[in-house]
């Protein structure tokens, strides 16, 4: 059986005016359904380019990525925003959030776009806050709530619709180490109990650890994965 | 996502952003006010001249008039056997041959009034043709006599002189008329006859082409002995319907081809409509004008506001919305300020155009002036605006069509938005 994701001999050139600048040269590694993975490097690596080609949003040069065995990049554009919309769920750095709807409202998103009823999507986001442990705060805006608890509402909209993976780029970058950590551990529990595939990118390696798999990128390169050594996460 | 949740969102969106959307919203409900207040007022404007010319213009008769209207002094007549003719054409209720003359002074005793013209007729047959207009003031029709003369209103109550009447049922006065003499050269001779008067007509007033308040009539008999002659100088015909007296008219003009001309009330009615209908066009065009105006409005706010929002817009596609969605998520804001718009500029449109019309009234009324051109009918003259339901639903159409297009550019410059360069947009 083929695995969950599989990303094959990806590359990705910028072009910096006349200036052509590689992001990734040629990167190949495959996701096991279940599995949580780091993507660790040095800013400049190419993690967030290679986390967006994961994901749907951006297109690589040459190479292939498939989820599901669906070849994301021989999609339409449309047809990538639904694999974005069913079957990837992003976690941002930023959150990126809409501010002017609540918690609730900002779960509801997906589920909202992929056709559900209001009745069930509403009921879906409400049963995910309470899985991030944010059941009191649904009806507060992003502006108030504090950086965890705004990615733990981006997590929950992440993962509403029931992707095969949760892609999240830097989700501890914008915020302090203890919460930070806390939000790792939110994944770790949500990778144990619903099996949710997860590839996080991150430069912390303490972070990176967690992980069951961590790839070492550098220079758009992978320099080498290992499997991370078994430690005590409670 | 569902349209209804995508209408659901765009609202949130616009009510979030009350003062602007309400500006744009104001553009819409300006122009349509214009709109739907020009086509009320004009509508009831036509409807008023249609119902002023209803009256004036007996829309069953027809006048025939020998040779062309602008052909010169020198006219051919009718005869007794041409109208003979016409009377049989079918459709044709009664017909009457009249004669005119101009230059009319009547006295009695020391008294003189002018009259605008004397019309010789067949009282029994005109009365049928005119039975709302040749009506006797406060007695029923006197025995018509050789010697009869009918006197209109004015002529008997000549401005100035509202309270004496110059006279009475059977007094006796000397008409003055003013007669062409063919020989020995063609000339004109006033003579006196004697007449005793029959009775003098209701005022009816009427901005039509015959305006009897200014008029006396005498028998056609006697003016035929004065004249020496036995034709006509035109004729009146009444029909069955004004429906049919388009084409009955053509009927009677091929009985005579090129050798007459007839006056169908309905026609002139159709030309005056047909011209009041272009006017009104024309003002619709520019206020339509107005409408193209918020459009561009439209356009301005929601491309700021697309620039704004590239952010969200970059979540949104990053989370999954299609750029179908993103396009019908901001159209929907365009057709619901186009809808709210209207909606408003319908009201506010049919009450302005009920308070123009109201101060126009009051403009038109205060005049009491009499004269010819001045009747009491078109002095009662009042601008009811009239409501038309197509007008509401074309422009409520309109504008949510003008928004529509105005707001796809906008739209499709979000829903074009790359996702992560939006995402990353500061």
């Amino acid at each position: 059986m083929c695995a969950l994701l599989q990303v094959k001999n990806v590359e990705k050139t910028y072009k910096m005016g006349k200036v052509l600048v590689p992001a990734l040269r040629g990167v190949t590694f495959d996701v096991e359904e279940g599995e949580f993975l780091a993507i660790l490097g040095p800013s400049g690596s190419g993690k967030s380019t290679l986390l967006h080609i994961i994901g749907g949003l951006d297109r690589p040069s040459e190479g292939e990525v498939l989820i599901d065995d669906i070849n994301l990049y021989r999609l339409s554009d449309n047809k990538l925003a639904e694999i974005r919309l069913h079957k990837v769920g992003f976690v941002f750095q930023f959150f990126n959030l809409l501010p002017r709807l609540t918690a609730l409202k900002n779960v509801e998103l997906p589920s909202a776009l992929a056709d559900d009823s209001e009745k069930k999507s509403v009921e879906k986001a409400k049963r995910m806050l309470k899985l991030v442990g944010l059941e009191e705060r649904i009806n507060h805006r992003p502006s108030e709530l504090s950086g965890g608890e705004q990615q733990r509402v981006a997590i929950a909209r992440a993962l509403i619709n029931s992707p095969k993976i949760a892609l999240a780029d830097e989700p501890t970058g914008n915020l302090d180490a203890k919460t930070g950590w806390e939000v790792v551990q939110l994944m770790k529990k949500l990778n144990k109990e619903k099996r949710q595939t997860f590839v996080i990118i991150t430069h912390d390696p303490s972070i990176a650890e967690t992980a069951d798999r961590i790839i070492h990128l550098k220079d758009g390169l992978i320099e080498g994965i290992k499997k991370a050594p078994r430690r005590n996460t409670q | 996502m569902k349209s209804s949740r995508i209408l659901t969102m765009a609202w949130e969106n616009m009510t979030q952003r009350k003062l602007r959307t309400s500006l744009t919203t104001l553009g819409v409900v300006i122009g349509i006010t214009a709109i739907i207040g020009l086509a009320s007022l004009g509508e009831g404007f036509r409807l008023e001249i249609r119902h002023i010319m209803q009256t004036g213009f007996e829309l069953d008769n027809l006048t025939i008039i020998p040779g062309s209207l602008f052909a010169g002094m020198s006219r051919d007549r009718f005869t007794d056997a041409q109208i003979q003719e016409i009377s049989e054409a079918p459709g044709v209720k009664v017909v009457t041959g009249i004669m005119q003359f101009g230059n009319v002074t009547l006295y009695n005793g020391n008294k003189t009034v002018k009259a605008f013209v004397a019309t010789a007729v067949n009282f029994t047959e005109f009365a049928q043709i005119f039975p709302d207009r040749f009506v006797f003031a406060n007695h029923p029709p006197p025995e018509y006599k050789n010697d009869t003369v009918v006197i209109g209103h004015r002529v008997n109550y000549p401005i100035g002189n509202e309270l004496e009447p110059f006279a009475v049922a059977n007094d006796t006065i000397i008409l003055t008329l003013g007669i062409l003499l063919q020989s020995p050269i063609p000339h004109y001779e006033m003579q006196n006859h004697t007449f005793t008067v029959g009775g003098t007509l209701l005022k009816t007033g009427t901005p039509g082409i015959t305006n009897f308040d200014y008029w006396i009539f005498i028998p056609i008999e006697t003016a035929r002995k004065i004249y020496a002659t036995q034709e006509s100088d035109l004729i009146f015909a009444k029909v069955n319907s004004p429906e049919e007296s388009e084409k009955i008219a053509e009927d009677i003009e091929a009985l005579f081809p090129f050798k007459i001309t007839i006056l169908v009330p309905l026609t002139l009615i159709r030309q005056v409509d047909n011209i009041l209908n272009i006017v009104q066009m024309f003002l619709m065009a520019i206020a339509s004008i107005s409408l193209l105006v918020s459009g561009i409005g439209i356009m301005n706010i929601m491309t700021v506001s697309v620039m704004e929002r590239t952010r969200e817009i970059g979540i949104l596609k990053a989370i999954g919305a299609t750029s179908r969605t993103v396009l019908t998520m901001f159209l929907s804001e365009a057709i619901l300020i186009g809808l709210m718009g209207g909606l408003m500029g319908v009201f506010t449109g049919y009450g302005s155009s009920y308070a123009l019309a109201y101060v126009l009234s009051r403009f038109i009324q205060p005049q009491q002036q009499d004269t010819i051109f001045q009747t009491p009918e078109t002095q009662r003259m009042a601008i009811n605006p009239a409501f038309s339901p197509e007008w509401t639903i074309v422009a409520l159409i309109f504008a949510i069509i003008v928004c529509i297009i105005f707001g796809l550019y906008p739209a499709r410059k979000a829903a074009k938005l790359d996702p992560l360069e939006a995402l990353r947009y500061e």
